[in-house]
């Protein structure tokens, strides 16, 4: 029997979630986790139970994209703890705080080989940003803390506190809400000689663009890089993961950068004198050839991870710092100083590419791409749209009209397929008000299906655009490319009837094979407060252009395939 | 390249490990003592030049991060 002043070691980690501001977890219980399931079962906290613990690293990866929150996840010792590791890398790569709480087998039997024991924290070490098992009841407290403290930045990733089934069910004082606790490490900013040079080189500059990263979301920086990008009247494009940073409408936006981006933001990357590099990390999918990328221009590079300058292409001018600060000091300089505005290049870079090139499909078939085109252009304002990860992807990043960089949630780094489901799940119970819709392939639905049960029993009003080309269409398109059109193992034509599949899970399906339902289809989609599956039988040998290839420069950009006929295969 | 590290949690050292093999570096030496609450390791690694600066600004922003867990 506990004592009034006493706690488990379980209660004590809901109690510290519930003070860091958690209110909702993602998780699957098993042998060694119980004592923290069972402290659930009368704590205030939403656990919301997936079908596979990715999901539940998924779930909490889309709960922080989408509401700017650390997200949280559980799993059991061994192969629950094993099946959060992509979740978790896909975080890292993206910067997204999240903190996993994993059960290990009492302290007594690790090392033992004993039932799903496994070594998670070192499995963990390289895809995260910390990686601790609590070895005694009293540094509970402390980690816990201090992962949020890490998870949440200077640069934000995933942390996992592993602990063992005895330390759960340890005795110890109950949180003391009132105790001290460390502030976080304050961020350094950057120095006036640094924003002296930016400042001289943009007097200077001639073509310069900005490029927008996924840093601008992690550090609310999005409406001073609007007011940086329109006080100079700046030419600008974004990373994937940038995407949603531009002010709607704004004319001088140039759309998404990199292999699958818009001529115009590449041919105005490649022809700049400056560029203004903020909160992202020179991707190979943005660069390409490094050696060849922005050849002619001086870099400035604004990030928090000074790990990040001079990784990839040369910087002139490092902005080490939180981007916000850093943009606020950069603003407030630049309303100071006399700097022309670059409208007249602004233009010329606008024009130097035209509309997305549009690939060739059959008379009555239905194109992916005009999926895509009619579900944005009826889609309220600020749906929230998370992908899985392929064709549809890249499709969806040229096409989206993402409000806000948190309206647009997408594996970038990794490209785990799996992710655009219970990313969506994720971002429902962020914002169960909003329109959030998953935007998935037929390959990666499948990867997470099991999750409609997870919709199903929540009731979330999640939307699943699913772009059915019975193929795994971005390995398929390579092999038509690069692989002399010999198809391995990339044909999915007998998947199964989708509609049935969410059916049986209770869930309110459409499918649509002909463009002319497509409108309507879409209305009903949309309209329904309900979980709803809309299947769009697609083309299979749509490609997506234009198409940088890989380790290739903008010189190189393809914009339909060299065969003549289009291929189904 | 020598560096001088400070680590509060002696585990750091597999990272460490895996990092420098991930970023195609090796190691020629490796000192660790105990202190009372850190570790003091002396590590000489050898490998290309841009590779050694990778990881000089990759193993600061793990000790920043073993820093902020061991507060």
């Amino acid at each position: 029997m506990l004592q009034p002043a006493e706690s488990t070691g379980a209660q004590l980690v809901l109690d510290v979630l519930a003070d860091e501001g958690v209110e909702t977890v993602f998780g699957y219980p098993g042998g060694a986790n119980m004592p923290l399931y069972d402290a659930l079962y009368s704590h205030p906290i939403e656990h919301v139970l997936v079908r596979h613990e990715a999901a539940a690293a998924f779930a909490a990866g889309g709960y922080a994209r989408a509401g700017g929150r650390v997200g949280v996840c559980f799993a059991t010792s061994g192969p629950g703890a094993t099946n959060l590791v992509t979740g978790l890398l896909d975080a890292q790569m993206d910067s997204v705080p999240l903190v996993a709480i994993t059960g290990q087998v009492r302290t007594t039997l690790m090392g033992t080989d004993g039932f799903q024991e496994a070594d998670v924290t070192s499995i963990m070490g390289p895809v995260t940003k910390r990686s601790v098992c609590v070895r005694d009841v009293r540094d509970l407290e402390r980690i816990v803390r201090a992962a949020f403290r890490v998870a949440r930045g200077p640069r934000p990733g995933p942390v996992l506190v592993d602990i063992p089934n005895d330390i759960l069910k340890a005795r110890c004082p109950k949180m003391d809400p009132f105790a001290p606790r460390p502030v976080p490490t304050s961020v350094e900013h950057p120095g006036i000689e640094a924003l002296d040079e930016t400042i001289e080189l943009l007097r200077n500059a001639k073509r310069p663009v900005a490029i927008v990263g996924g840093g601008a979301r992690s550090a609310n920086a999005v409406y001073l890089y609007r007011e940086l990008v329109a006080m100079l009247e700046l030419p600008h494009t974004a990373t994937i993961n940038g995407l949603g940073c531009a002010t709607p409408g704004d004319p001088h936006f140039l759309g998404m950068l990199g292999m699958h981006g818009w001529k115009a933001a590449n041919l105005a990357v490649n022809s700049a004198d400056v560029i203004l590099a903020l909160g992202m990390r020179f991707d190979d999918r943005v660069t390409g050839k490094p050696d060849k990328f922005a050849r002619n221009a001086k870099i400035v590079h604004a990030d928090v991870d000074a790990s990040e300058f001079g990784k990839i292409v040369p910087v002139a001018v490092a902005l080490r710092g939180d981007l916000r600060q850093t943009l606020e000091r950069l603003v407030r300089r630049l309303g100071r100083e006399q700097i022309p505005k670059f409208s007249g290049w602004a233009a010329e870079a606008k024009a130097l590419g035209g509309p997305l090139p549009a690939d060739r499909t059959p008379h009555g078939a239905l194109s992916a791409t005009d999926v895509l085109d009619a579900f944005f252009s009826v889609a309220p304002d600020d749906t929230i749209v998370a992908t899985d990860v392929g064709q549809h992807q890249m499709w969806a990043a040229q096409r989206q009209r993402a409000i806000h960089p948190r309206n647009f949630l997408t594996s970038a780094g990794l490209g785990s397929m799996g992710f655009g489901l219970p990313a969506a799940i994720g971002a429902q119970f962020a914002h169960p008000d909003r329109t959030v819709v998953a935007i998935c392939g037929d390959g990666g639905f499948q990867m997470s299906i099991a999750e409609l049960a997870t919709v199903r029993r929540h009731q979330l009003p999640v939307k699943i655009l699913l772009i059915d080309n019975q193929r795994l269409g971005m390995v398929r398109q390579w092999q038509e490319l690069f692989y002399e059109g010999r198809y391995s193992h990339t044909d999915l034509s007998d998947n199964p009837d989708f509609v049935m599949v969410a059916s049986g899970y209770g869930i309110k399906a459409e499918r649509v094979e002909d463009a002319g339902e497509l409108r309507d289809a879409l209305g009903r989609f949309l309209n329904s407060r309900e979980p709803a599956l809309l299947h769009c039988a697609c083309f299979p040998a749509e490609n997506v252009w234009p198409l940088i290839p890989p380790g290739a420069t903008v010189e190189d950009a393809m914009e339909s395939a060299p065969r003549t006929e289009a291929i189904v295969a | 390249m020598t560096l001088s590290l400070v680590m509060h949690d002696w585990r750091l050292l597999e990272r460490i490990v895996g990092l420098t093999n991930r970023l195609g570096c090796a190691y020629t030496r490796v000192d660790v003592h105990a202190g009372d609450t850190h570790y003091h390791a002396t590590i000489d690694f050898t490998g290309p030049p841009d590779a050694l600066r990778r990881l000089d600004a990759q193993l600061s922003r793990l000790l920043n991060d073993d820093k902020e867990m061991s507060r």
